[in-house]
């Protein structure tokens, strides 16, 4: 492919001078000129160009020359050379020289132009020329003509009456290039200013009324075109011209032609930027063919359709050509059609005789003639692999694809070329078929879990679905088929209907074979085999400690020496969780080690692995166990402590409940912290600094069993604290919430144990002494009788003389001694009351003996004074110093107190309160003997009796003189005295 | 107006009855409740102010894109351009006095025939738009400004006016001469935008003016003289 570019000036030569020229007329005008020359050098040459006309083009601002050359012969030709002198605003202000050769001949009109780089109304310009043949062959100075007059070229006089003009008008250029502005003023003003899209623009003066402003390397920013404006200081008006800079016309890119069909060739290619302005259209398009000389014009901007021609043709030369305004650009294309065939899709995909492993595929093609052959390629996508083939199709292709896996979808797609001159592929065409199924490979891989409940074995089965390369389809049931050892029961067959991974069975015998088979809808897997056996192997094996790695446990056991078929790991994925999820891993016979991996191990979960030997009659029997985490985590809770046997120097910690085996990590014993004032540890402890600068004892155990600690040699009456916590190859547990506890006193046991009896003992004590208050009354302080509760106020009432209620003692003279007693606390019935009351009555002084001022009968007692003033139920009481007003007031006057013996008396005759008749009636001279004032009737005082009270009675006398009150008081503690030592 | 209707006799139903036919006998004649007679042109009126205001906010968005397209000086905002190639254009700005003593049928007349030739114009710019989002914005507008159009047209129906025929060969054409430059052209295309919404403020107080007539008491309207710019 090859470019040509056509700048605007050569798509439209303008024909300035077009001769044809003949060898023999160049030689004799040549002879001619110069047998001229040698005769007179001073002559004007005879072909000076005359008659020269100068024209303006605005539009192009160019400057059109048309002039003849005189005086040639006719059927002359020449080769002439004619030297051109532009000048601008004056004649001597020359701008351009330039020599144009050309051949002239007779009455020849010739023609030149030139284009302006100011716009031609900018400036006058002055043209003039001279001429010379051109003897560029021929040794010597050139000989020229005479100048010719100048010639004006001046538009500026057609301009028209406006004020401001702007140049060029609308001008359209290719972006890059340089473009030189005016502006000419006609109204004589300086203060033009002028704006390029907006900005001031600083030009250059011409002259007094022309501006010129020279831009570089235009550039294209709208489609509307650079505006470009000027505007005088004074006035409203505005003058403008816009400048149309188009991007420049690329040449197409990738230009390639093809055909599908043979019918229509499709050319393409890469159009590049977009050339359009609102003044020009954007770039066209035209493909030429110069075999066959046709040319079509391209409406889309990047591919056009050829139609190919039905005679053969098989060379296509191609010429596509851009154009826009100002510029051609052209690519060219030599290709033999036959060699561009790009075929069409195939199509029609279909799929015979699928089997479990083949299938035969077949797809048709769009035929591109019978000459042709096409190849094919054929992918298929499955399993994740990809297989390619290639096939020579004439019309119809198939191919055969075999060795495919049973039940498993695939992706066929074919795409075709040219075979014998390649191309391009065609585009894919796919299509997906499924194979048939077939009965599964591989048993399916089962384990079990054996327990006996209620005496009898259940069994329960796991397995693992079997994998897709393996089921070769869709797995529908699996079949169990359990046989007896002993052949003793009949055998047993279950089928489990997919997608169950298990099922428990009861088994009637332990000793058993189970055969289990996988079986789709084409038929049934080979069968796995487990022997159970009553016998439950090696379980006493010890466990062994693991440690997880990044990768899994790494496990290892020792070669058995009997022959084993195979080993199996066991483990449960979620050992926490009551399912368990059981996994398994069977390993070959030769194989003592593996590492077991799993996406649902965690960090701090305790792992236990049981690792069986399968011996040759499949019964598995246990190996080896291993335990291990994963990641050991340090232990987040510490165990719940109970505290007992609390002394005044120890106490003992026990965390019983706390398991070993459900920890975060192995703990590998117990850290028993104690925090105390003192600060001081005893043997078997060692301080510890704690993360929060604590100091405290730390004792430790190192068996994680042991889950007592007796904490000793503490101080008595002291507060401390502490804390169990595990530690394990990680870290300790959390060391927070310390339990607190304070140490007895030291004596205070012993003072309980002395204490608590004692108290006991008073308590017994007091309880017995209230119980038996009126048996120690009676023993200790007995009742003092109370005179003024005697019988006697009864007799002094019916005798309706209140001046004789009390009698002074020293007025007295004793003559008799009545003694009452009475029960205390025994209530009388009214009967009763009535029935002994005229025993008082007949004990009493005769009537005449009580009326007489000498005897008196009635005697004070004072030491019941207050508890008669209480009850008032002592008429007659003598008012101490110090007694309170109000009972004085109460109890002074005379009928004060007849009331208050009356009432008194009415009470001695019906029910009688305990207290009152305890207080009034027992006298202080109650006979011991005479406990009940029921005995009273039946014993009487004995005269004994009487003697001593009288006994009693003269201390009173001897002390006569003091006033009644003291006197009274002093015979009363006398007459007290007195009972005691009666008593 | 209701018919009064007479005082019903105590106890005479026969009264009262002849009553009620009379009252229902001329209620087809209350103008208040007689819906299927003609609403005369206020509604229209109304609509047609609405759209002048809702054209007046879409041009708004146009003109700013458009004049971008144009490109400096003409996007800018204080440019006001002596109004020199534009004279085809109809004028919106008109003398105070004019245009209070222009009767409806002027007025309606006047706006009428300054849209038709507007829309011309209009259509104009479409063809010769170079973006095909300017041209969408552009023949969205070219029919909604039709649509003020058949609404002032609707107007004059409905107040009995004809419209104005357009005369032959004065049909406006969006043909410049090969005399004038691209850049009067951008000028021209400027002023038909400046004069455009300028119409659209004027015709908003013409219909205001109208609507207030029909609806008594009319109120004053005034119109500025001056041409606010863009």
């Amino acid at each position: 492919m090859t470019s040509v570019l056509l700048p605007l000036c050569e798509r439209n030569p303008e024909p300035m001078a077009l001769f044809s020229v003949s060898q023999t007329a160049f030689l004799l005008a040549f002879l001619s000129l110069r047998t001229y020359q040698s005769e007179g050098l001073s002559e004007p040459l005879p072909w000076a160009p005359e008659s020269l006309k100068v024209s303006v083009n605005t539009t192009c601002q160019c400057l059109h020359l048309q002039w003849t050359v005189h005086n040639l012969a006719h059927h002359q030709e020449f080769r002439m050379v004619f030297q051109i002198e532009i000048s601008r605003i004056k004649t001597s202000n020359v701008i351009w020289v330039e020599n144009y050769t050309t051949t002239v001949k007779w009455n020849q009109v010739l023609h030149w132009s030139w284009e302006s780089k100011l716009p031609l109304e900018c400036a006058k310009h002055f043209i003039r020329m001279r001429s010379a043949v051109d003897a560029a062959k021929t040794p010597g100075p050139r000989v020229w003509s005479s100048w010719s007059s100048w010639e004006e070229a001046d538009v500026q006089n057609s301009l028209g009456q406006d004020p401001l003009f702007i140049f060029p008008k609308d001008k359209l250029v290719e972006e890059g290039s340089n473009v030189t502005i005016c502006y000419v003023s006609k109204s004589h003003q300086n203060n033009i200013s002028c704006y390029l899209e907006g900005v001031r623009m600083q030009g250059e003066q011409l002259d007094p009324n022309v501006s010129v402003f020279n831009l570089n390397h235009v550039a294209f920013i709208r489609e509307t075109g650079t505006n470009i404006y000027c505007k005088p200081g004074q006035g409203d008006g505005i003058k403008g011209t816009v400048l149309f800079v188009s991007k420049v016309l690329q040449e197409p890119k990738d230009f390639s032609c093809e055909t599908q069909d043979f019918m229509t060739l499709n050319c393409t290619w890469d159009p590049g930027s977009d050339t359009g302005l609102l003044k020009q259209l954007s770039q066209s398009y035209t493909l030429f063919e110069s075999f066959s000389g046709k040319k079509t014009l391209c409406k889309p901007k990047s591919w056009c359709l050829w139609q190919v021609a039905p005679e053969s043709q098989d060379m296509y030369n191609f010429t596509l050509t851009a154009e826009n305004y100002l510029r051609k650009r052209s690519v060219h294309l030599l290709f033999n059609l036959t060699h561009r065939v790009h075929p069409m899709a195939p199509f029609n995909i279909l799929f015979k005789n699928v089997s479990a492993t083949s299938a035969t595929m077949t797809w048709k093609v769009h035929s591109i003639g019978k000459y042709y052959t096409l190849l094919c390629q054929v992918e298929l996508y499955g399993e994740g692999k990809v297989t390619q083939h290639n096939v020579s199709v004439k019309v119809d292709g198939a191919h055969l694809f075999s060795g495919l896996e049973p039940d498993t979808e695939y992706l066929a797609q074919v795409r075709c070329a040219n075979g014998d001159y390649f191309w391009k592929w065609s585009e894919w065409t796919h299509q997906n078929f499924t194979t048939a199924e077939a009965a599964p490979s591989e048993a399916p891989d089962v384990w079990r879990n054996v327990k006996t409940v209620q005496g009898r074995c259940v069994v329960t089965l796991f397995w693992k679905p079997l994998s897709k390369p393996q089921a070769h389809g869709k797995i529908l049931f699996y079949n169990i088929v359990i046989e007896y050892l002993d052949r003793t029961s009949v055998s047993e067959v279950l089928s489990i209907p997919a997608p169950a991974s298990g099922t428990e069975l009861p088994l009637n015998q332990c000793s058993s074979q189970i055969r289990i088979t996988a079986s789709n809808s084409v038929g049934t897997s080979p069968a796995s085999v487990l022997v159970v056996s009553r016998e439950p192997g090696n379980e006493e094996v010890e466990e062994e400690r693991v440690k997880g790695t990044e990768d899994g446990f790494p496990l290892s056991w020792n070669p058995q020496p009997r022959h084993v078929t195979g080993y199996l790991v066991e483990w449960c994925e979620q050992p926490r969780d009551p399912p368990c999820d059981l996994q398994w891993k069977n390993l070959g016979p030769n194989v003592t080690s593996t590492v077991v991996s799993s996406d649902a191990f965690r960090p701090g979960v305790r792992y236990n692995f049981r690792i069986y030997g399968i011996s040759t009659e499949r019964v598995p029997y246990l190996l080896a166990r291993k335990t291990g985490y994963s990641q050991e985590l340090a232990p987040s809770d510490n165990p719940q402590v109970v505290m007992t046997n609390l002394t005044s120097h120890s106490f003992t910690l026990s965390w019983k409940n706390y398991s070993t085996e459900s920890q975060t990590s192995f703990i590998q014993g117990y850290h028993v912290y104690l925090k105390s004032k003192a600060g001081r540890c005893h043997s078997g402890s060692e301080k510890a600094v704690l993360s929060d600068d604590v100091v405290c004892c730390k004792y430790k155990i190192d068996n994680p069993e042991q889950k007592t600690f007796v904490v000793e040699n503490l101080q008595p009456e002291s507060f401390y604290e502490f804390l169990v916590t595990p530690y394990t190859s990680v870290g300790e547990g959390p060391h927070d919430a310390f339990a607190k506890v304070t140490t007895p006193d030291e004596y205070s046991p012993t003072l309980i144990r002395i204490l608590l009896p004692t108290v006991f003992c008073i308590l017994l004590i007091m309880i017995t002494c209230y119980l038996k208050s009126q048996w120690m009354k009676e023993k200790c302080y007995p009742d003092i009788p109370d005179p003024y509760k005697s019988s006697v106020l009864s007799l002094i009432k019916s005798k309706e003389n209140p001046h004789l209620t009390i009698m002074n003692i020293k007025d007295c003279v004793p003559d008799s001694i009545e003694v009452l007693n009475k029960q205390e606390g025994t209530r009388k019935s009214l009967t009763e009351t009535e029935s002994t009351k005229p025993t008082y009555l007949y004990l009493l002084p005769t009537e005449k003996r009580y009326s007489s001022p000498g005897p008196c009968i009635c005697f004070e007692n004072f030491t019941y004074n207050q508890a008669a003033s209480d009850s008032a139920s002592c008429g007659h009481v003598p008012v101490p110093p110090k007694a309170p007003p109000s009972q004085l007031g109460l109890l002074t006057s005379p009928e004060n107190l007849l009331k208050a013996l009356e009432k008194n008396y009415m009470n001695s005759l019906g029910e009688i309160p305990a207290g009152e008749t305890s207080l009034n009636y027992v006298s202080q001279l109650a006979s011991p003997m005479s406990g009940d004032m029921s005995n009273l009737p039946t014993n009487p005082p004995e005269p004994a009796l009487c003697s001593e009270y009288k006994m009693q009675m003269a201390i009173p006398l001897g002390l006569a003189s003091p006033p009644s009150s003291g006197s009274s008081s002093l015979s009363s503690i006398t007459l007290l005295d007195e009972g005691e030592h009666y008593h | 107006m209701l018919p009064a209707a007479g005082e019903p006799a105590a106890g005479d139903s026969w009264g009262l009855l002849a009553c009620l036919c009379t009252v229902l006998w001329h209620l087809p004649a209350v103008p208040a409740l007689n819906r299927t007679g003609d609403p005369g042109p206020g509604p229209s009126i109304q609509k047609t102010y609405d759209l002048t205001r809702y054209l007046e906010h879409q041009l708004r968005s146009l003109a700013g894109t458009y004049l971008n397209y144009l490109g400096p000086p003409f996007n800018e905002p204080d440019f006001n351009p002596p109004r020199l190639g534009a004279e085809t254009l109809p004028r919106a700005t008109v003398n105070l006095d004019v245009w209070r003593s222009l009767n409806d049928k002027l007025r309606l007349t006047q706006n009428y025939e300054a849209y038709s030739h507007l829309l011309c114009y209009l259509r104009g710019l479409n063809r010769q738009a170079a973006t095909a989002e300017l041209r969408r914005s552009l023949a969205h507008f070219c029919t909604s400004l039709q649509g003020l159009l058949g609404s002032i047209a609707g107007v004059m129906a409905a107040l009995g006016y004809p419209l104005p025929q357009p005369l032959p060969g004065t049909e406006p054409t969006w043909a410049p001469g090969p005399a004038h430059s691209d850049f009067l052209q951008k000028m021209d295309d400027f002023w038909l935008l400046k004069e455009l919404q300028t119409w659209l403020w004027r015709s908003a107080k013409d219909f205001n003016r109208l609507k207030k007539k029909m609806q008594p008491p009319a109120a004053a309207v005034t119109l500025p003289l001056e041409a606010h710019g863009f």
